[in-house]
C-alpha cells in the first residue's frame, strides 16, 4: 500500500485526525529541514487550516476523496495565490502571485494539505539543487550529497518522509533524476497531460509537472489526480490515456521492454549492472528483453540545451524589475535599472543559459544552431517512434551515476550538463518517463532507472514500474527521517 | 568563435552586465559550449520537421470578455508604483 | 537632378474584438490604469497565452479584403526586446509564417501598391514619461493588432495619403477596426528613400514613426524627402536609422539610442499551436465579407449610371453606402437619391466622422419613400426638395408634410381641367399664342402651376397646353 492510500485509510478510520497528522509532519519538518534544506517556505498556518476542513467533514460523516487531507509539497516554481513563489531566485524574492497554477487548483479543491513550498535549482537550472538561492536541498540517504536538481526539495522531502508526496517539474530530467538521487518514484508525463498554467517556465516545450512520490501507487494516484484537460494552456491534452491506477497490477506477461544500446554505454558500471539485473526482474516476470540501437540519442544533449537556453532567454526576459520581484536599490535610467536588477537578482547558472540561448538565436547563428536543433528534435522523435515499433516500454537508466557529493557538481558546466544525457531525450520527444529505485552502489547511494513509454502510455509504464516494485521492494528503502506511517 | 564582442552583445541583448574582468573567463565558457552544441552540426539533416510535441492545431479562444483584476491586485507585487501605474524612477 | 521619392509603410491597425488577443480582458478605450488587466496580459510568471479566434477570422478578412493569399499554416512567433511596456520582453508577432501573403491596394491612378504580406500580434502597453520617472499602464497591452506590411512602391506623397486612406476605408468598410488615427488604433511607420529619377537602385531607407494623422504623414516624408535629398547633394550618404516626427516642429530626429540592440530574436512561440486555415473557411470568410468599395464604386457607375465622382462620395465610407443602397431600393432613378443624399444630406453631415457615422434623421425608407412620390409623378421636384428639409428637420416623413390634395392632382383628367380654366381665363393670351407670340404660352402655364397650387410637372402642363391650343 502506497502513503496515500495509508494516510486516507488513517483518516477515514480515524486512527488520526488531519490535523493531528499535519502537525506530527510540521513538527518533523521543523526538526530536520536544518539540516536537509528541502522546504524553503513552510506553510503549517494554511495546512492547519485546511486540515481543520477536512476534520470537520469527516466528523460530519462525509466522504473524503482520495488526496483529501493528504499533506503534501510544491515545488517553489508552482504558483500558489498569496504565497511566495519564488523559483529560487532572488529576483523573484517575496513575490505571492496573484492566481493559482492550474495544478495547485485542482489539489486544494480537494484539500490537499499543502505544508510548503521546495527547494529546487534556480529557475530549474540544474541538477543538484545547488544554484539555489537558499543552497541546495541534502540527500536524505546521506546529507553530504546532494539530492539532485532541480526539484532537489521535494526529493529531498519525499526521501525524508516530511511530506507524503509533491510535485515537481521536469524540463530534462528534474523530476527523474532527483527521484533517481533520494531512491524514490518520479514521473515526468507525457507532454500535454498536466497543464503548465502556473508553472513559471523554463523551457516552455520541454516542461511538464508530475508527481514524486515514495511508491509507484502514490505516483499513479497523482497523475491521475492532475492529468486533467486546461483550456488556459494551448498545448494541454489532459490525460488522453486513461485512468492509471485502475490499471496498476496487469500481467506483463508478453510485454516488450526494449533497451537501448546508447543508454547503457557509458554509463558507470554499478548503475548499468543495477540496470542490467532489473531487466532480469522483468524477464522472471515474462517480459521480453529486446536489445536496439538508437544513435540519434548522440545528440540529444546539445539539442537539448540549445533549445531550453533559447526558450529560457526568452522565458525570463520579463524579470526587469517593474511588475514584481526584486529591484536593484541604486541605479540611473530604466535601462540601466533593467540591468543591474538582472544582473544581481540571477545567479551563474541563470545568467550563464540565458547568454548561451541568446547566443544561439541572434541573427547569424539562429540557423546553425536553433533551426538545426529543431529538425533534429524531429529526428530524436522519429527515433522514438520506429523504436517503439518493436517494444512497448524501453528500460534505461536515470542517470548515468548516483548522488554526488555536495559542492562536486558546480565545477564545470559541461560535465555537469552531461549528468542530464539518460533524461533528456524523454523531453526532446515529450514522453512520459517514470524513475523507480532499482538498487544501491557500494556506498549505499540509490541508484535509479527509468521506464519509457509512448505518448500518453503513462499507465503501460507505471505498470512496469508497479510489478517491478512488487518484485524487488528491498530497492524501495525508507530512511531515517520523518514520519513514520 | 566566440569573440569578447561576441560576449558583449548577447549581454547587451540579454540586458545583463558582464564586468569587465569577468568578460574573458566568460567568453572562455561560452566557446566550450558552444563547441559542446556544434556538435550537432556532424548530425545528418532529415527531413524530419518538428512543429509541436503533440502536432496540435488551432486552439482557439472564443472572443467573451472575462472580468479583469481591479488595479489593486495587478499592482500588488510591484517594487514601485503610483496613481495606479508601475513606476520607474529616473533616479534614486 | 531630379529626385524620386520612393517610400513603403508599415500600418499597425487595432482588431476591433471584444477582448485582448491572449485573454478575455476587454479592449475598450481608456479606463483606470491597469484595470483592463490579468495576470496572462501583464505577464505573471508561469501565465501561457490562448489564441482569440475572432482576431485571426479579423486578419483573415483584412488578407481577403487586399487580394491577399491566406497561408493554410499558419504560426506564432516571440519578437524579443525588453522595454517597459512590453510586459513578457518579447511580443508574440508572426514572422515565420503569417497570415496572408502578397496583395495589393490600388490607387485612383491604377498603381497597385504591393503588400509584403499581413500579420497579427499583440499590441504593448503605455508609458507617460513625467519629470523623468516613467508611469507605465497595461491596458492596450494585448489588444490584437494587425500589421500591413508594403512593398516600396509609393511613388509620391499624394500616393502615401491616398494608400492610408485607401487602407482605413476598407478596414473600416469590412468592420474589423475604427481605424483612428488620433486614437492609435491605426498607425504608420514609413519607410522612406529617394534615388535620382529614372534610376533603378534603391537608395538607403530610413523609417519615421509617431506619426498620428494623415497630414502628418504627408509633412513628415515631405520633410524627410528634401533632407534625404539635401544630404546627397551637399555630397552626404543617408544612414539607416529609425526616426520620431515631432509635428510641433515638423522635423524629424533619430529616435533610438545605443542602449536598444536590435536582434529580435524570432523564434517560434512554444506556448501556442500551429493555426490551419481550410480552404472552405477562407471561402466562408470570403463570402461573408461586404462588397468593397472600389467594386461597388466600379458598379455605381456603370450599373446605377452614377457619375464616378459621386460614385466616390457615396462609396467613401461603408454606412453612406449601405444608406444610399437601402433609400434607392426599386426606385426608378437612383441617380435622383444619390443627388438628394450628396446634394442635401451631407449639408447636415459636414465633417468627415459625421459623413463615417451617417447618423441622418431621416431613415433611408423615409427618404426612398420620397423619392417613389416623385418617380409616381405625384410630386415635383420642387416640393421633394423642400420636403426632405422639412424631414431632415423634424425626423418626420415626407407624408407628414405632404397633404393629400398636394399628390394625385396631377392626374389626367385635372390636367386638362387645369389647362382648360386657363384657356379660359385667359383668351388674350391664347390669340397672341396662336398669332406667333411663344412668350405668351407663359402666363397660361403660370395660371396652371397657380391653380394646381404648385403641384403640376410644367413640362407636362406646357405639353398639355400646346396640344390644347395649337
Amino acid at each position: 500500500m502506497g502513503s496515500i492510500e495509508k494516510i486516507h485509510e488513517m483518516l477515514t478510520t480515524k486512527q488520526c485526525s488531519c490535523a493531528e497528522l499535519t502537525k506530527s509532519y510540521l513538527k518533523e519538518i521543523e526538526k530536520s529541514n536544518g539540516e536537509l534544506n528541502a522546504y524553503v517556505n513552510v506553510t503549517g498556518d494554511e495546512a492547519l487550516k485546511t486540515a481543520a476542513i477536512v476534520d470537520e467533514k469527516i466528523a460530519s460523516g462525509e466522504q473524503i476523496g482520495m488526496l483529501e487531507g493528504v499533506p503534501m509539497t510544491l515545488k517553489d516554481n508552482l504558483s500558489t495565490k498569496g504565497i511566495e513563489t519564488t523559483c529560487c531566485s532572488k529576483i523573484l524574492k517575496g513575490y505571492k502571485p496573484i492566481y493559482n497554477a492550474t495544478v495547485w487548483d485542482i489539489l486544494s479543491k480537494q484539500n490537499a494539505v499543502m505544508l510548503g513550498k521546495t527547494n529546487m535549482d534556480e529557475f530549474a537550472m540544474g541538477s543538484s539543487c545547488e544554484t539555489s538561492c537558499f543552497g541546495g536541498a541534502a540527500n536524505p540517504f546521506d546529507t553530504g550529497h546532494v539530492s539532485g536538481g532541480s526539484s532537489g526539495g521535494v526529493a529531498s522531502a519525499v526521501g525524508a518522509n516530511i511530506a507524503p508526496y509533491g510535485l515537481g517539474s521536469d524540463t530534462g530530467g528534474s523530476i527523474r533524476q532527483p527521484a533517481s538521487f533520494c531512491g524514490i518514484v518520479g514521473l515526468k508525463p507525457t507532454y500535454g497531460a498536466v497543464s503548465r498554467y502556473g508553472l513559471i517556465a523554463y523551457a516552455s516545450s520541454l516542461d511538464q509537472i508530475g508527481p514524486i512520490t515514495k511508491t509507484v501507487e502514490d505516483a499513479s494516484i497523482v497523475f491521475d489526480a492532475i492529468s486533467k484537460y486546461d483550456d488556459r494552456d494551448s498545448t494541454s491534452k489532459g490525460n488522453v490515456g486513461g485512468d492509471t491506477y485502475s490499471k496498476l497490477n496487469n500481467d506483463i506477461k508478453g510485454s516488450k521492454i526494449g533497451i537501448a544500446r546508447e543508454y547503457i554505454d557509458g554509463v558507470r558500471d554499478d548503475v548499468k549492472n543495477a540496470v542490467l539485473n532489473a531487466a532480469k526482474v522483468y524477464e522472471s516476470l515474462g517480459a521480453e528483453i529486446v536489445y536496439f540501437d538508437l544513435p540519434a540519442l548522440k545528440f540529444a544533449l546539445p539539442v537539448y540545451y540549445i533549445i531550453a537556453c533559447a526558450e529560457a532567454s526568452s522565458n525570463l526576459g520579463r524579470y526587469d524589475g517593474i511588475r514584481y520581484g526584486y529591484k536593484t536599490s541604486h541605479y540611473n535610467g530604466t535601462h540601466d535599472m533593467i540591468c543591474r536588477t538582472r544582473s544581481e537578482g540571477f545567479g551563474e547558472e541563470v545568467k550563464r543559459r540565458i547568454l548561451l540561448g541568446t547566443y544561439v538565436l541572434s541573427a547569424g547563428y539562429y540557423d546553425a544552431y536553433y533551426k538545426k536543433a529543431q529538425n533534429l528534435r524531429g529526428t530524436i522523435i522519429k527515433a522514438f517512434n520506429n523504436a517503439f515499433e518493436n517494444c512497448d516500454i524501453i528500460l534505461a537508466p536515470t542517470v548515468p551515476m548516483t548522488a554526488f557529493e555536495t559542492g562536486h557538481a558546480v565545477s564545470d558546466p559541461i560535465e555537469t550538463y552531461l549528468t542530464d544525457i539518460c533524461t533528456v531525450p524523454v523531453n526532446i520527444a515529450g514522453l512520459p518517463g517514470v524513475s523507480i529505485p532499482c538498487g544501491f552502489n557500494a556506498k549505499g547511494m540509490p541508484i535509479g532507472m527509468q521506464l519509457i513509454g509512448k505518448s500518453f502510455n503513462e499507465a503501460t509504464i507505471l505498470n512496469a514500474a508497479y510489478k517491478y516494485q512488487q518484485a524487488a521492494p528491498e530497492n524501495f528503502k525508507d530512511t531515517k527521517w520523518g514520519v513514520k506511517l | 568563435m566566440v569573440t569578447r564582442e561576441d560576449v558583449e552583445n548577447i549581454a547587451l541583448l540579454s540586458k545583463l552586465f558582464v564586468p569587465e574582468e569577468e568578460l574573458d573567463g566568460l567568453t572562455q565558457s561560452m566557446q566550450e559550449i558552444i563547441d559542446f552544441a556544434d556538435t550537432i552540426n556532424n548530425a545528418p539533416t532529415s527531413g524530419e520537421a518538428f512543429d509541436n510535441i503533440n502536432n496540435l492545431s488551432n486552439v482557439f479562444r472564443e472572443d467573451e470578455v472575462v472580468e479583469s483584476y481591479s488595479s489593486e491586485e495587478i499592482l500588488k507585487n510591484a517594487p514601485e508604483q503610483a496613481e495606479n501605474h508601475f513606476l520607474v524612477r529616473n533616479r534614486e | 537632378m531630379k529626385y524620386e521619392l520612393v517610400a513603403g509603410f508599415e500600418t499597425h491597425i487595432e482588431l476591433a474584438t471584444k477582448t485582448k488577443i491572449f485573454c478575455g480582458c476587454t479592449t475598450r478605450f481608456g479606463g483606470e490604469p491597469n484595470s483592463h488587466c490579468c495576470p496572462v496580459c501583464i505577464g505573471l510568471p508561469g501565465t501561457l497565452p490562448k489564441l482569440n479566434r475572432q482576431a485571426v477570422r479579423y486578419a483573415i478578412m483584412a488578407g481577403l479584403a487586399t487580394h491577399g493569399e491566406i497561408a493554410k499554416i499558419s504560426k506564432m512567433d516571440r519578437k524579443n526586446y525588453c522595454y517597459p511596456d512590453l510586459p513578457k520582453a518579447y511580443q508574440i508577432s508572426q514572422l515565420y509564417a503569417p497570415l496572408s501573403i502578397g496583395g495589393y491596394v490600388e490607387l485612383s491612378n491604377g498603381r497597385k501598391i504591393r503588400l509584403h504580406h499581413i500579420h497579427i500580434e499583440e499590441d504593448a502597453g503605455k508609458l507617460i514619461h513625467r519629470h523623468g520617472d516613467t508611469y507605465v499602464d497595461y491596458n492596450r497591452g494585448g489588444v490584437p493588432l494587425i500589421e500591413i506590411v508594403s512593398e516600396p512602391d509609393i511613388r509620391s506623397i499624394d500616393e502615401a495619403r491616398e494608400y492610408v486612406e485607401k487602407l482605413q476605408q476598407v478596414m473600416r468598410y469590412i468592420g474589423i477596426s475604427d481605424c483612428k488615427m488620433q486614437e492609435g488604433s491605426m498607425r504608420c511607420d514609413v519607410n522612406i528613400s529617394v534615388r535620382p529619377e529614372g534610376t533603378e537602385k534603391l537608395g538607403t531607407r530610413t523609417e519615421i514613426k509617431n506619426m498620428n494623422s494623415i497630414n502628418n504623414i504627408a509633412r513628415a516624408m515631405e520633410y524627410e524627402f528634401e533632407r534625404q535629398v539635401d544630404l546627397i547633394e551637399s555630397g552626404g550618404k543617408v544612414v539607416q536609422e529609425t526616426l520620431r516626427y515631432d509635428d510641433a516642429t515638423n522635423t524629424t530626429s533619430p529616435m533610438r539610442s545605443k542602449e536598444d540592440a536590435h536582434d529580435y530574436r524570432y523564434f517560434r512561440d512554444p506556448d501556442l499551436v500551429t493555426i490551419n486555415v481550410s480552404r472552405e473557411e477562407v471561402e466562408e470568410i470570403r463570402a461573408s465579407l461586404p462588397e468593397l468599395p472600389a467594386d461597388k464604386c466600379r458598379r455605381y457607375i456603370d450599373e446605377l449610371g452614377i457619375p464616378e465622382k459621386d460614385a466616390q462620395l457615396l462609396t467613401k465610407y461603408r454606412k453612406i453606402s449601405e444608406y444610399f443602397d437601402a433609400a434607392r431600393e426599386g426606385v426608378k432613378s437612383p441617380k435622383t437619391v444619390s443627388n438628394f443624399i450628396i446634394g442635401q444630406i451631407f449639408r447636415r453631415t459636414e465633417t468627415e466622422s459625421d459623413k463615417e457615422v451617417f447618423d441622418v434623421s431621416v431613415t433611408p425608407e423615409q427618404l426612398n419613400e420620397l423619392v417613389k412620390l416623385l418617380d409616381s409623378g405625384k410630386i415635383r421636384n420642387n416640393l421633394a426638395k423642400s420636403t426632405l428639409e422639412k424631414m431632415l428637420d423634424s425626423g418626420k416623413g415626407a407624408l407628414e408634410f405632404i397633404s393629400e390634395s398636394d399628390m394625385g392632382g396631377l392626374d389626367e383628367e385635372t390636367m386638362i381641367t387645369l389647362c382648360r380654366q386657363a384657356i379660359e381665363e385667359n383668351k388674350k393670351a391664347v390669340e397672341d399664342y396662336r398669332g406667333g407670340k411663344e412668350k405668351a404660352l407663359k402666363a397660361l402655364l403660370g395660371n396652371v402651376m397657380k391653380n394646381s397650387r404648385g403641384k403640376a410637372d410644367a413640362a407636362a402642363a406646357e405639353a398639355k397646353l400646346k396640344e390644347m391650343i395649337g
